[in-house]
């Protein structure tokens, strides 16, 4: 059994029908991408998993429960944690406190969550310095650090991660993905989405490829990677020969 | 220098009351964005649950605020249910228009019960207050500072060092994102509203020993906590409690000095120059760095 499934899901934003019957599954343990250009529907599918978005049909199942539909706030303390997209650090917050709310799916006491917080220090160091920081003076790539400490901090069975690249430097962006692959080392399971489909593939079991709301292929990031059209048209990679 | 003092006391004190319902007024904003133009009629809902329980049903005073305390959380609860929520995914507008057909209809209900007369109360404290030289600190006046007091504070303790707190925090900036989290965003709103009516009976129970109680006070209340939210920077908590006790500072000082005919005035006034010359309230860099 699959730990997350679709099939079948469609959404829709008013008129505009953002995802066609989408199937596709992550297994235990797993980091899968799921790419495709701007607009292909990437953030839709994560915003329908974690319940911000009722899907319009198909089927979202979470360790073989039907979910699609379901509350965000429950489908949280299932075991879901989503870190959207533009990282939505709480501005007027500092960053400990943003950590620990990250943690508001579960009950725990406070010292509890206090050394929680402070074992995120030892992933992310940088946040260390900033704890006392309110969220809109960090920079980009901490505000990133930031989001993926609260989304841990819900100690998530699958962690749902929307363009953790976006707008970082790439040297941010390679300390990111470190992380990333620490998280699932550490037992998480990843659903990554990104445009950046180097970089993500780079980390990913497998992945998924998206436009316009349907599914175009799947495959292993060998499989797709080296795949010339759909590198060409999906994957934003020029035609040369990859590392 | 006595009667500067003396001004400066009684438009504290009469100050601290605007505050108070100027902070409930930007806590629901800062919670939902919904400019609530009912938050003046709590202040009356808890003057007239005084005039209900001590004057009509001769209850000692102390019980009187606890049952007036109980019926403002309940009538919270019930406004959230029946004005906001109903809404809430709605644009402002209709929300805003909802809270101002509550206040209308919160306004008859009391003139049709108690009539446009206005009802008094007796004092809350027996002794009539302290004399320091030439100055006289009266008891209620007394009373009310040092009720918003503490209040300020147990709010700040609230916000700033509970759990609770900071997650009602999280949902006035993020609600989406707070949900995310797992944090229970409708009932985070819900503890405003009840917080923000109990905020006003509080003020109408303050003032209602000082002031004559009747439903034309609530729209008096109103506009003088809505000029104190505006002096203090639109959503700003701090600058809510200055602009409310600056307003009650102001219109004493003017009413002793210019005129006091006009008392009312002096609020309309400030509220004018402010939203001329400073739109953005005395701590207005603050919140443009919100954005
Ligand atoms: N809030 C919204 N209202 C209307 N349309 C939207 C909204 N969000 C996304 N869309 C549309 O849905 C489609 C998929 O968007 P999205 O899932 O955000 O794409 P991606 O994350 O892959 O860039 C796009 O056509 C986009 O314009
Ligand atoms: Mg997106």
């Amino acid at each position: 059994m699959k730990l997350l499934e679709l099939d079948a899901v469609a959404a829709a934003y008013g008129a505009v029908q953002a995802l066609q019957s989408l199937s596709l599954g992550v297994a235990k343990g797993e980091i899968v991408a799921l790419l495709g250009a701007n607009g292909a529907g990437k953030s839709t599918t994560l915003r329908a998993i974690s319940g911000l978005l009722r899907p319009t049909r198909g089927e979202i199942r979470f360790e073989g429960a039907p979910i699609a539909g379901m509350h965000p706030e429950r489908v949280v303390r299932l075991g879901i944690a989503h870190v959207p997209e533009g990282r939505r650090v709480f501005p007027g917050l500092t960053v400990r406190e943003n950590i620990l709310l990250g943690a508001s799916n579960r009950r725990a006491s406070r010292a509890q969550l206090g050394r929680e917080a402070d074992e995120m220090y030892e992933i992310f160091p940088d946040l260390l310095r900033l704890q006392g920081a309110l969220g809109w003076t960090l920079s980009g790539g901490q505000q990133q650090m930031l989001a993926l400490a609260r989304g841990l901090m819900a100690q998530p069975k699958l962690l749902l991660l929307d363009e953790p690249s976006l707008g970082l430097a790439p040297l941010i962006v390679q300390q990111v993905f470190r992380v990333i692959a620490r998280i699932r080392e550490q037992g998480t399971t990843v659903l990554l989405v990104e445009q950046n489909a180097r970089i993500a593939l780079s980390v990913a079991d497998r992945g998924y490829v998206l436009e316009t709301g349907r599914l175009v292929t799947e495959g292993s990031p060998g499989e797709l990677w080296d795949n010339e059209e759909v590198r060409a048209a999906y994957l934003g990679g020029k035609v040369t020969k990859a590392a | 220098m006595t009667v500067l003092l003396q001004l400066l006391f009684q438009g504290v004190g009469i100050g601290a009351v605007y505050a108070l319902v100027a902070l409930g007024f930007v806590l629901i904003y800062r919670a939902t964005n919904v400019v609530n133009f009912a938050q003046g009629q709590f202040a009356v809902v808890g003057a007239y649950g005084m005039v209900v329980t001590t004057a009509d049903l001769g209850l000692p005073y102390w019980l009187g605020i606890l049952i007036t305390l109980a019926v403002m959380a309940l009538f919270g609860a019930l406004f959230n249910l029946g004005v906001y929520y109903p809404l809430r995914n709605r644009s402002f507008l209709p929300v805003v228009i909802s809270t101002i057909g509550a206040s209308i209809f919160i306004t008859n209900i009391i003139l049709g019960v108690y009539g446009p007369e206005p009802s008094m109360l007796a004092p809350m404290l027996d002794a009539p207050g302290i004399s320091l030289g030439n100055l006289f600190l009266d008891a209620q006046y007394l009373t009310i500072i040092a009720v918003t007091l503490a209040l300020v504070a147990l709010q700040y303790l609230f916000f700033e060092h509970t759990l609770l707190g900071k997650r009602m925090q999280a949902v006035s900036q993020d609600k989406e994102m707070a949900s995310l989290l797992g944090i229970k965003v409708g009932w985070m709103i819900m503890l405003t509203f009840i917080y923000s009516a109990m905020l006003g009976g509080i003020a109408g129970i303050l003032v209602a020993p000082i002031l004559f109680v009747s439903v034309g006070l609530g729209g008096q209340i109103a506009l003088k906590a809505f000029a104190a939210t505006i002096i203090g920077g639109f959503g700003d908590v701090p600058g809510a409690i200055v602009g409310g006790i600056a307003i009650g500072v102001i219109e004493t000082f003017g009413a002793y000095y210019i005129s006091v005919p006009y008392k009312d005035a002096f609020a309309f006034i400030v509220l004018f120059a402010f939203l001329l010359l400073r739109p953005s309230g005395l701590f207005g860099e603050k919140v443009s760095q919100k954005a």
